[in-house]
Order: C-alpha cells, then structure tokens, then sequence
C-alpha cells in the first residue's frame, strides 16, 4: 500500500457517496423524515473528512504517473482545479451537515425547526454543487489514466480549469505574494491549534472524571468553538499543502499527522453523531460518564497531542 | 550591530549544545504543548467571563488555574532551554523582547482577574461581566500578541548564532 493506491482506493467514495447523500437528503427531506436527515447529515461529514486524505494523496499519484508513456502535465492540473473546487464544496456541505447535526440551543420547537430549514437549505444548495464538482473531478482524473474515454478535440471542463487557477493563485499568494503570508498562515495554524486542545482538553478532562462540578451540558456548547479551531487548521494546513505539496506528501511526519487527524476525527464523528453522545451529553455536575465516553474522551486527548507534536517535527522531515 | 561576547560563551556551553542537537524538535513539541495549556485554560476563563458558554458554573473554573500555572512553568523551562541554545537568535531580536512583556501582562492579567472575579464566592453572571469584562479581553489580546510574536521569532531574527 502506497500514496497512488490510497488516491485510487479512496477517490471513488466521496463521489458516489455525494450523490448517494444526496439522494438520502432530498427523499428525506420529501418526506419530512427527520432520521433519514440526520443519516444523510452524518454520511455528509463522514465525506467530507474522506475526501481529505484523497486530495493530499493526489501528488503522489500524479508523480507515479509522469514516468509513463502519455502522460499530459495540462490533464493533470485540470483534474487538481476539480478537485479543489470539489473539496471546498465538501467541506462546506460536511460543515453545514454538521450545524444540522448539532442539538438546538433554541427554547422552542418553532425556532427550532426554523433554524433547522435554514440548514437544510444550505446543505441541500452545497452537496448539489458538491456532486456536480465531484462529477467534473471524477472525469477529469479519469481521463489521466484512460486515454480511451477522451474524446478527440473534446475542450477540458471550464469549471476544472478555473478551479487549477485558483490552485495556482493560492500559491502564488503563500508563497510568492509577501514573505509575511506564510508566517501569519503559521500563526493562524498555532491558534487554531489553541481552539481545539483547549476544548477537546476541558471536555475530555471532565469527562474523563475531573472538574466533576462543571455540568456537561453547557460544557458542550464550546464544542462549536473546537469546530471553528479544527476548520481554522485545515484551511490554513491546506494553504501550505498548496503551497508546498511536493514538500509535504512525501513528509513521512506529514503522512502520520493526517491518518492520526483521520482517525481522531472519525472518532468524534462517530461519538457525537450517535446515540453514544445523546446517552450522556447532558450530564449534570457530579455526574459520572459512562465508560465508552471515557474511552473516547481518552483517546481524543491523546490523539490530538501526538498530532500536535508529529506536527511539530514536520519540518524534520525534509531530510528523511 | 555589536553583539555581547556573553552570547557566544552560552552557545558555547555543553547545555546549549545539547539543546542544539536532537532534543531540540522535542523541546520544540513540549512548547507548542505547553503553549495550549497556559493559553487554552486562560482563554476558557476570560470566554466565560463574556459569557461563553451560557449556564456554565463559574466557581469550579478557578481550578484551571493550577493549569495556567502548570501551562506558565513548561514554558518557562522549555523556552529558558531553546533560549540556552539560540541565545543570540532570541536576544539580537526585538520581537523576542516583544514577547516577554507580552507574556508578562498576560500573567499580569490572569492573576488580577483572579483576584476581582474569583475571591469572592457566589457573584451572578451581570457581576462577573462588569468587573472582569475589560481584563477578559485584554488577557486574550496579549495571549493571541504572544502566540503571534512567537511564532514570528523563527521569520524575524538577524543572527542564527554568534556571528564571526
């Protein structure tokens, strides 16, 4: 198992699943059912942080493939403007998922279901355009390596093109625009960083058996604020990715730091999406969490740690 | 610019050197880890103290105190340990000073915050609000000015070490 084979493994599932999710959502949507919602919700986010790992992985496939006979440079960077653009599609769909998967602070059922059609406006327009890129991703990566489904004369995608100029314009802006951009990139990164230990370090601790006084309830609203810490640094990491890809996809520190983010992300997916967390997520002051919260309370704390530190030895990397 | 002699005796010192050599990305990790102690159980309390998160109970924050103070100390041992190794990187650099007041009025901060909103008991939310409000958003100003002069220190400095 390598770099090129996890692109090839993984990039047929946010694709399909985009437009599976989508199917899922409107036909709940058609039919008021509020479970088959919450599914398509989950599934969305669960896409969105599948998708990660095949666009960091996509360099590595193109490196394998520059070495063979027919290989097109333009072809190429068309499929990673697709990519982009459907990545950036994902991403919202997988955030906006995760706004409706979030219980409602509102007083009453009224604003409730108002805010909730809010959010399903809103995943509805951005998995539409997400499964609309991730078709045009689709086909231009596989007219790479299928010389066959080209057809002669046929004018690459428009939107994949605009997509490789934003590629191109991102960097060009962290890398060559200022020498200042990629040091306040860094330092976004670093208060990202805060955000999200800080939160997922005082919910764990607490659920883990300390600071029994705090209630989990209202301790859950920060989770939000995590979120924002956790969205921070996947911006900003992929403005360096960017920047730098060919630095970092072969950076076996690089590599680690993001199956570990795949993997603590999952895990809190999985938790917090699930009847695990509606069981015990308001427990009051006091009260004790049952022992599957506090395997995962665990676990997180420490893999948002060893991610921190990997992270920090990814400029070690250069000359593994 | 002159720089003291002093300098080079430190980098010269079997202490800076070993810092220099493999533990240095180590000490590195403890201090981003350590910065997310002392800057993340701050951030709680003054977020708190402007009232995020609604209904949760203040009094038991004042533990996170020993965070902060758990958070200050790491720091204070890993930056004093990449500070023996890269004496005139930090010293010949005006951002590094920078960051030190900013550190201390951060401190500054946290401890008078502690002594208006957490002394005396059973104070209501309004409370809270109007005698730590100011400090709350001074202290995450300075955090985030630490964090940022931080981080520049490795774009800002003149000398990697003692020149000559």
């Amino acid at each position: 198992m390598n770099l090129p084979h996890i692109h090839l493994l993984l990039n047929h599932w946010p694709i399909i699943g985009t437009f599976i999710g989508l199917g899922l959502f409107v036909i709940a949507l058609a039919t008021r059912n509020r479970d088959l919602r919450q599914a398509s919700y989950v599934l969305f986010a669960a896409l969105a942080i599948l998708a990660l790992p095949v666009y960091l992985s996509g360099n590595a496939a193109a490196e394998v493939l520059r070495k063979q006979q027919g290989w097109s440079a333009s072809l190429a960077e068309t499929h990673e403007g697709a990519a982009m653009l459907a990545l950036l599609a994902m991403g919202l769909t997988g955030i906006f998922s995760v706004c409706g998967l979030w219980p409602s602070a509102k007083s009453s059922k009224v604003d409730e279901s108002h805010a909730q059609s809010w959010v399903s406006l809103a995943v509805l327009l951005s998995a539409l355009a997400t499964a609309g890129l991730m078709a045009v991703a689709g086909n231009t990566g596989g007219n790479i390596s299928h010389e066959e489904i080209v057809k002669e004369g046929e004018a690459p995608s428009e939107i994949a093109q605009l997509g490789a100029k934003v590629v191109l314009a991102t960097r060009y802006f962290v890398i060559d625009y200022s020498r200042w951009v990629w040091p306040m990139v860094e330092d976004l990164h670093f208060i990202g960083l805060i955000l999200l230990i800080g939160v997922v370090g005082i919910i764990s601790i607490r659920t883990l058996g300390f600071f029994k006084q705090l209630p989990l309830g209202p301790l859950q609203r920060l989770i939000p604020l995590g979120l924002l810490g956790f969205v921070i640094n996947v911006v900003t990491g992929f403005m360096f990715f960017i920047g730098m890809p060919f630095f970092y996809y072969a950076n076996w520190y690089f590599q680690l730091k993001i199956f570990a983010i795949f993997i603590a992300a999952a895990v809190l997916v999985l938790f917090y999406c699930t009847s695990m967390f509606q069981k015990f997520g308001n427990a009051g002051a006091g009260q004790d969490a049952p022992m599957v919260a506090k395997l995962v309370a665990g676990a997180s704390l420490v893999l948002w740690i060893v991610i921190v530190i990997i992270g920090r030895y990814i400029p070690l990397g250069e000359s593994v | 610019m002159n720089v003291p002699h002093f300098f080079l005796t430190i980098e010269d010192s079997g202490l800076s050197m070993w810092v220099r050599d493999n533990p240095f990305w180590a000490i590195l990790s403890i201090h981003a880890l350590g910065m997310a102690l002392l800057v993340g159980a701050s951030m709680l309390i003054a977020l708190r103290i402007l009232g995020i998160p609604q209904g949760l109970p203040f009094a038991p924050l004042k533990r996170l105190y020993s965070f902060i103070w758990a958070g200050f100390w790491i720091q204070f041992v890993s930056g004093g340990l990449l500070l023996i190794g890269y004496p005139t990187k930090s010293l010949t650099n005006l951002d590094f000073y920078i960051k030190m007041v900013l550190i201390v009025a951060g401190m500054v901060a946290m401890v008078m915050l502690k002594k208006r909103v957490f002394t005396e008991p059973a104070l209501s939310d309004t409370d809270i609000r109007l005698r730590g409000k100011a400090l709350a958003i001074l202290s995450l100003l300075f955090w985030a000015g630490v964090v940022t002069s931080g981080r520049m220190l490795a774009y800002t400095y003149t000398h990697v070490s003692y020149p000559g």
